[in-house]
């Protein structure tokens, strides 16, 4: 008879639990510290994927790894080249924007980190990184890749956080169409593929197949301009008030296993003298924003954003004021990943210089 | 007074293991598939050892199977916790039953758990989909039933847990 009455304990305490759960955040301290507990079995389970990658690292041909300098250097080349461009497009949006007194969008350190775990429920589309609090992750934070957006963290634990995707099907994401300006609301979908939605849009917006989606900065969450995903159907139903649009994100959601964490764009100031001490933040923003008109030579400008950011990631927190602009952010960004062992963004090369065109 | 160390240290060691086979990776199409490894593992403790194994302890490694998720905590904990309380009801009859007739049992209480992981996600705004692929789960469960109770019944035996 005491088994019941036990069972019926239990049941209303996990209710109570869920219920504080939803409600109130004070259990977040116990999550975290249960978190020490899960994090070794993470570890192990990531053991596998971690040999792989050990293998191929290892046991690679010589001519393999020639083969693969070639491309690399090949690709470096072409970035510098689209680099040196961008530099040209960089000065003048910012006399463009000076001229405005718009405020710069994109800046702030990025922290590298891996994936290596995904949820292993079916509802939900999120991962499981290798930075957590004690590498100064906090919730909220923009996950990238060298392609596109690709979700934020929704929790933190000690060693590791949770990511949900931009695909999962709670989770909305404010763009903008890089061509016509249109903005939406892009939602994951409830379906089985993992590709994005447009929410409410009347039949009569400009969006055609092939339209490149870009961060609109509007949930003050991303950074604005960042490619999130692309056009791949456009229905327009007659029955149905808004059309139906899908889209495909341009992150590799499901290939690519390193990632860049962005850090909180609106609480820099408090962050940045704990982020200080913390070795692995990268500084990604332009070094020195020339005066406005006095930047006419790209390659002066190129030099001077190839030294800093990789550098180290222990420089002084960024001035505040300092404006740089999205597309010399990203330049940035795109820069500093060979230090780090990322693929170079071949595909935001060609995405890059059109946007600033974009929010003309 | 010999028997002074139980060897609980078995049973330990099989949930980490059941815990590491729940979380790692699977591709995108065999999600539904995932055999519930922490429950079958529960209910053959809570079968052959009703008097160490129960619902307490059910809860807990619910508990911790919920970090592992990132889901809401206390979600798995409920569920895991009714697995415990069906197991230590029925656990004299499931001792008299064939493997077939357990790996239904299995199959029950591990549809049972899903339904109730689905219900509870759904109520507290955590799930949207409405199929019932992931009930798919119960059936790799009840399919690998019998290899995991011999398995883990000449653990027992050879460790003399008790």
């Amino acid at each position: 008879m005491s088994l019941e009455y036990r069972i019926a304990a239990f049941v209303v305490l996990s209710l109570a639990v869920m219920f504080a759960d939803i409600r109130f955040d004070y259990l977040d301290r116990v999550r975290f510290a249960l978190g020490f507990l899960t994090a070794p079995i993470f570890w192990v389970a990531d053991t596998p994927a971690r040999v792989s990658y050990w293998i191929d690292d290892v046991f690679v041909s010589h001519s393999d790894l020639i083969a693969e300098n070639q491309s690399l250097r090949e690709e470096l080349l072409f970035a510098r080249r689209e680099l040196q461009l961008l530099a040209g497009l960089a000065s003048e949006n910012h006399r463009l924007r000076a001229l405005q007194e718009a405020s710069a969008s994109v800046e702030g350190r990025i922290l590298t980190a891996e994936i290596i775990n995904i949820s292993s429920d079916p509802g939900s589309r999120r991962v499981l990184i290798n930075r957590g609090a004690q590498h100064g992750v906090e919730a909220g934070q923009a996950l990238l890749d060298a392609y596109g957006l690709m979700g934020q963290v929704v929790e933190v634990l000690p060693f590791t956080s949770w990511v949900m995707l931009i695909t999962d099907s709670r989770h909305g994401t404010p763009v903008q169409v890089n061509r016509s300006g249109e903005r939406a609301i892009a939602r994951g979908s409830r379906g089985e593929i993992p590709e994005i939605e447009l929410e409410y849009v009347p039949d009569t917006s400009d969006i055609v197949v092939g339209d490149l989606l870009v961060s609109s900065g509007l949930g003050q969450r991303f950074p604005k301009d960042y490619p999130v995903a692309e056009v791949t159907s456009v229905v327009h139903d007659p029955g149905q008030p808004f059309s139906i649009i899908r889209a495909r994100p341009l992150a590799q959601m499901d290939r690519t296993r390193h990632v860049m964490l962005l850090e909180l764009p609106v609480k820099e100031a408090e962050v940045a003298p704990v982020n200080g001490s913390v070795p692995d933040w990268i500084e990604v923003t332009q070094a020195q924003e020339p005066e406005a008109g006095v930047m006419t030579d790209p390659a002066t400008a190129v030099d001077a954003g190839q030294a800093v950011p990789l550098q180290d990631a222990a420089v002084e927190p960024v001035a505040g004021d300092t404006p740089a602009d999205p597309a010399a952010a990203q330049g940035a960004t795109a820069e500093s990943t060979p230090a780090e062992d990322m693929p170079l963004p071949s595909e935001l090369a060609d995405i890059v210089p059109e946007a600033p065109a974009g929010q003309d | 007074m010999e028997q002074k160390t139980n060897a609980t240290w078995v049973v330990y060691l099989t949930f980490v293991v059941a815990f590491l086979l729940a979380i790692v990776p699977f591709p995108e199409w065999a999600l539904n598939y995932r055999p519930q490894w922490v429950s079958m593992v529960l209910i053959y403790w809570a079968m052959a050892l009703p008097y160490r194994f129960g619902i307490g302890f059910a809860w807990v490694a619910g508990l911790l199977l919920d970090i592992l998720d990132g889901s809401l905590l206390g979600l798995n904990a409920l569920a895991l916790a009714v697995i415990a309380y069906i197991t230590l009801s029925l656990h004299q009859r499931l001792r008299m039953f064939s493997s077939l007739q357990q790996s239904g049992v299995v199959l029950a209480m591990t549809g049972l758990y899903l339904m109730m992981t689905h219900w509870m996600k759904i109520a507290a705004n955590q799930a949207v989909t409405s199929d019932l692929f992931f009930l798919l789960g119960a059936l790799s469960s009840a399919f690998l039933w019998p290899w995991l109770f011999v398995l883990l019944r000449q653990m027992r035996r050879g460790f003399s847990v008790r």
